[in-house]
């Protein structure tokens, strides 16, 4: 086939190009960026804003070396992604293309990336737990298969390990690691902990490292989730890391600049928040086969930032790490009551007892600052703060089951409050009380 | 009158996102639907605005959203308009059904597709299905829009079918006589006053943008029992009335709405999903159909219907989801029946105006949203009221997700402006797991009397707010220098907040309180308000006082708080206002 081709490009920007006219190419199309004399494939792009006067493309490996001679070559169909299970244990760019020195993939078949919606009816109710062995999310927010579930952290602390951590533990058959804008060493950290975990074979890694090419960052979540949706609907447990989707949402707002958006909030576009929702909403238990479970990372300086801000209206909860700690206060599990109903009979009852009584040492704990909460009741509730963030709210460590991290929990209670104190029902105070 | 019958077509000059621009030679009827054919599938548009060509003196542009992905579409592909504004099909069959946010219905489509792809649709309504007509009007009525001319069984529903709303006055020609027909059958004739045949069927298109006229419009006052205590005792809902429910994410807003979904006493509950979590309507869909309805013992389903235009779906279509759900609720109103709408999120929704506005390029308001932002959000929730002539209603309660927590964005503060009530979820009783977290003291409500007395509310609200400024004394100034008859008021306030106002909403019997049990709540909390306990203090110091007062108000809140979990029968419901008498007079009251 004969490939219609475009000779002059007449505006070259950021990560952008336009060329005059309408040459027929039609919209989020794929275009090939062609060397003038040697004929030699630059980068590919796609057409993003046509009109009968200019059409203008997004460039994959970024504008830096092309020129108004710059040939495009017109593919004419939209985007796809390369889709095979020889992908397992391999790497990839942001484009799909294979980044880890390693032989060349002949795919089984191509992917569209378009991330159409799953009609909502053909979605299963989220029913079963992943469990992961660390006692602030199995027993208080506990993590349920095909949920979409961001880490919040501040730029500093260790959500990576935290990620890999929940990733080595968790139940999937294939583990989907999608990142956006990394340091090499976080992508090493990653790899090294794959492969130390026995898990790398079950792996597919797409990495944009900070630096690469900001189109090919932006387009690797819909790459990556387009590969991870395929296994899904071949029956597989996917799991899909996806870290971190502020790095992600910046350069959404640097190219949404770069075409002249009008921005919202702290210039991200209007859209961001839809945008944030197509990816995040690729995660589902889906009716007759398998299921797409995403973690991000979503690193912030404020929660009221608008990446955290709209990430938490879409993801069905947050981890909200602080000082190395999971905080209760501000994690939130929303599709836990699916299945902490079925677990030990004092489960939900101590996960509500134990965050009330949170709150109020939080609030004794802020009284103590200004050298009020003297009363004994008060010092109780302090200790009990100490305990809890000290033993229920530091992730790492040594994995434990959760019957072992419910008696871990009414072992607390215990140490420091009279059952009329917790506000647990009798019933349930006869039964475990004294066994712990 | 357009004719509807000359094909006019325009061709692609601009294509963005969702929004596009068309050359036509012909006319264009501003709001009219259009189909633009890309690769040979056929895709829904809407006209936005209509503008001279710069370029061609015989040509106009048209600029228009597009309600799918437009991957694919070229320069010079085909727009047909159609002569007609967006609009909605009404009509038996509305009940149980799942649709997106251009009524297409969800469970026929997946029969094509697990994923929606452009281009797919399928009728909104089932049209083999037969219903049982039994007609009420006679041949030579007259009757004009609006008019009821029989009804069909709609499960427990009686389904008036009607004259469409945009007919004038008519003569009935003819009608069937009591069988069963579908949708696309013919039942009536009538001859409008030129003289014109128009023939009638069970169900009819209306337009979404303008709202369906009252008989006789009034004012909200009479409470809905919504199961939810801080609601029905502090900031009840009337029939017809409008309420605004913002809170930061994960405050609570959705157990909040599928509670209303399970409890609110309505004859249909509507849902416009707009723009929120697929797995959310999902569940209303797929769990709510195994529970009954209070009133009738049926599956829910049957009382329900859902838009689900999920945050992952074409934008534009999320603007017309709610205008479509506003309009369903409008038809059943006019039947007389008492109508609740969630639709969740309004933020979402203003979002999709704001997206749009972005691309045409308009001059942005605060954040970027459109400058007429509050006029459109007044203009929604105008749309519901209580209808006299009908003795219908239909209660608008729109959730809003104001960006960052904050109620002094744009879109809540027009919603505060806009609704007869306000229910204010608060970041820090979330935090404190405290469900539902409407903060007792950020609330309106526009119905005076509710299930309570004014006089009750306001002294609810009264020991509420002081055993809030204890609580605050007590963190700044420590307990010590607390008086003990202060702290005794902040326990009374504390026991309130923590038995009443808090609720369970995943435990069967606490998760929904109906009147009677909410009157018996009610005598024990203004008995225990107006109490005047004297605890022992035969040789404690005030410290100590302090702590045995906080046991006996733990003992109580546990035993209460149980009371909640169990107690159904006459028997057991007159246990709360016999303990609290027991608890003032500081007798044992264990039972």
């Amino acid at each position: 086939m004969i490939r219609k081709e475009i000779n002059k490009i007449s505006e070259v920007g950021k990560a952008l190009i336009s060329v005059e006219g309408n040459p027929g190419v039609a919209l989020n199309h794929v275009v090939e960026l062609l060397e003038a004399e040697s004929g030699q494939s630059l980068s590919f792009a796609k057409a993003i804003n046509i009109t009968e006067d200019s059409t203008r493309f997004q460039v994959f490996n970024g504008t830096t070396g092309l020129s108004t001679r710059t040939k495009i070559r017109m593919h004419e169909v939209p985007l796809t992604a390369g889709f095979s299970t020889k992908m397992l244990g391999r790497s990839f760019d942001g484009s799909g293309a294979v980044a880890d020195g390693g032989p060349e993939i002949i795919f089984e078949k191509e992917v569209s990336t378009r991330l159409d919606t799953l009609n909502p009816t053909v979605r299963n109710v989220p029913k079963q737990a992943l469990w992961t062995g660390i006692p602030m999310i199995d027993v208080f927010n506990t993590l349920v298969k095909s949920q979409k579930i961001p880490i919040f952290a501040g730029p500093t602390e260790p959500y990576n390990r935290l990620l890999s951590q929940i990733a080595q533990g968790a139940q999937a058959d294939v583990i989907i690691f999608a990142g956006i804008g990394l340091k090499f060493d976080e992508y090493q950290y990653f790899k090294d902990q794959l492969s130390q975990s026995g898990n790398i074979d079950k792996t597919i890694m797409f990495t944009h490292l900070a630096g690469d090419s900001q189109i090919k960052g932006l387009m690797l979540p819909d790459v990556a989730l387009s590969v991870a949706r395929e296994f899904g609907d071949q029956g597989k447990d996917v799991l899909v890391l996806l870290t971190d989707m502020t790095n992600w949402s910046n350069i959404l707002r640097n190219v949404a600049n770069y075409q002249d958006m009008i921005p919202s909030l702290q210039g991200y576009p209007g859209s961001l928040y839809s945008e944030l929702a197509k990816r995040y909403e690729v995660a589902a238990d889906i009716e007759g086969a398998g299921s797409i479970t995403i973690i991000g990372a979503t690193t912030l300086e404020s929660l009221e930032d608008p990446v955290p801000d709209n990430t938490g209206y879409i993801t069905e909860g947050q981890f909200f790490l602080e000082n190395g700690k999971l905080k209760l206060a501000r994690s939130l599990s929303r599709l836990k009551q699916g299945v902490n109903g079925k677990t030990r009979s004092d489960h939900r009852a101590i996960m509500t007892a134990m965050a009330s009584l949170l709150a109020d040492a939080e609030k004794a704990h802020e009284a103590s600052e200004v050298g009020a909460a003297n009363d004994p009741y008060s010092q109780k509730l302090l200790r009990y703060r100490t305990d809890f963030i000290d033993n229920i709210e530091e992730p790492f460590g040594e994995p434990i089951e959760l019957e072992a991290a419910l008696d871990k929990c009414w072992a607390i209670l215990k140490r420091h409050f009279d059952p009329t104190e917790t506000g647990l029902s009798k019933k349930l105070i006869e039964e475990y009380w004294d066994k712990n | 009158m357009n004719d509807i019958n000359k094909k006019r077509t325009g061709n692609l000059i601009s294509i963005q996102d969702s929004l596009v621009k068309a050359r036509f030679f012909d006319d264009v009827i501003m709001g009219e639907t259009a189909e633009i054919a890309v690769d040979g599938k056929f895709l829904q548009a809407e006209v936005l605005q209509i503008l001279p060509d710069p370029k061609n003196a015989d040509a106009g542009i048209v600029e228009m959203q597009v309600f799918e992905d437009l991957t694919g579409a070229k320069i010079g592909d085909e727009v047909v308009f159609k002569g007609t504004p967006l609009s909605v099909l009404l009509g038996p069959g509305l009940l149980t059904s799942v649709w997106d946010g251009l009524q297409n219905p969800l469970y026929k489509l997946s029969e094509e597709d697990a994923y929606l792809k452009p281009g797919m649709n399928a009728p909104a309504l089932d049209e083999e299905a037969l219903w049982d007509f039994t007609p009420s009007a006679k041949v030579g009525d007259t009757v004009t829009g609006g008019d009821v001319i029989g009804s069909v069984p709609e499960g427990k529903v009686d389904h008036k079918i009607l004259v469409p709303f945009s007919f004038g006055p008519c003569k009935v020609e003819s009608i069937i006589e009591k069988s069963s027909v579908n949708i696309t059958q013919q039942v009536a004739v009538v001859v409008d006053e030129l003289g014109n045949k128009r023939e009638l069927k069970l169900a009819f298109r209306q337009p979404v943008k303008s709202p369906i006229p009252f008989r006789e419009r009034s004012i909200p006052k009479h409470p809905i029992s919504t199961g939810t205590r801080v609601i029905d005792l502090l900031a009840p809902v009337g029939y017809g009335g409008t309420v605004g429910n913002p809170g930061p994410f994960g405050a609570g807003k959705t157990v909040l709405q599928h509670s209303l979904c399970k409890y609110a006493v309505a004859d249909i509950i509507i849902m416009a999903a707009c723009g929120e979590r697929a797995g959310e309507a999902v569940e209303v869909f797929k769990e709510f159909a195994e529970l009954e309805d209070p009133t009738t013992g049926e599956s829910l389903m049957k009382r329900m219907c859902i838009f689900g235009n999920t945050s992952s779906m074409p934008v534009a279509a999320r603007e017309a989801s709610v205008f479509i759900a506003l309009t369903v609720g409008e038809y059943y109103r006019y039947q007389g029946k008492k109508v609740v709408l969630l639709a969740d999120s309004t933020s979402r929704w203003a979002q999709a105006l704001r997206e749009r506005s972005g691309r045409q390029g308009d001059i942005p308001g605060p954040e970027a949203f459109p400058m007429d932002i509050p006029d459109q959000i007044k203009g929604m929730y105008q749309r519901a009221g209580e209808d006299l002539g009908t003795k219908g209603s239909l209660t608008f309660i729109g959730t809003v997700s104001p960006a960052g927590g904050n109620f002094q964005e744009p879109v809540t503060q027009a919603t505060m402006d806009s609704t007869g009530g306000f229910w204010g979820l608060s970041q820090d009783r979330a935090d404190a797991k405290k469900y539902p977290a409407i903060d007792p003291l950020v609330y309106t409500t526009s119905v005076y009397d509710g299930f309570v007395t004014w006089k009750d509310r306001q002294k609810m609200l009264s020991t509420l707010n002081e055993a809030n400024d204890i609580d605050q004394t007590i963190s700044t100034i420590g307990l010590k220098k607390v008086p003990v008859s202060n702290y005794v008021q902040f326990q009374k306030g504390l026991t309130i907040d923590f038995c009443v106002m808090q609720q369970d909403a995943f435990d069967k019997v606490d998760a929904c309180t109906r009147p009677e049990r909410l009157e018996v709540i009610n005598r024990a909390v203004q008995n225990l308000i107006d109490s005047d306990i004297s605890f022992e203090a035969d040789g404690m110091d005030d410290e100590q006082l302090k702590e045995m007062i906080k046991h006996k108000f733990d003992e109580l809140r546990q035993w209460w708080k149980d009371w909640n979990y169990s107690a159904t029968t006459e028997e057991q419901l007159a246990q709360l206002p016999n303990a609290i008498d027991k608890f003032i007079l500081q007798e044992e009251y264990a039972v």
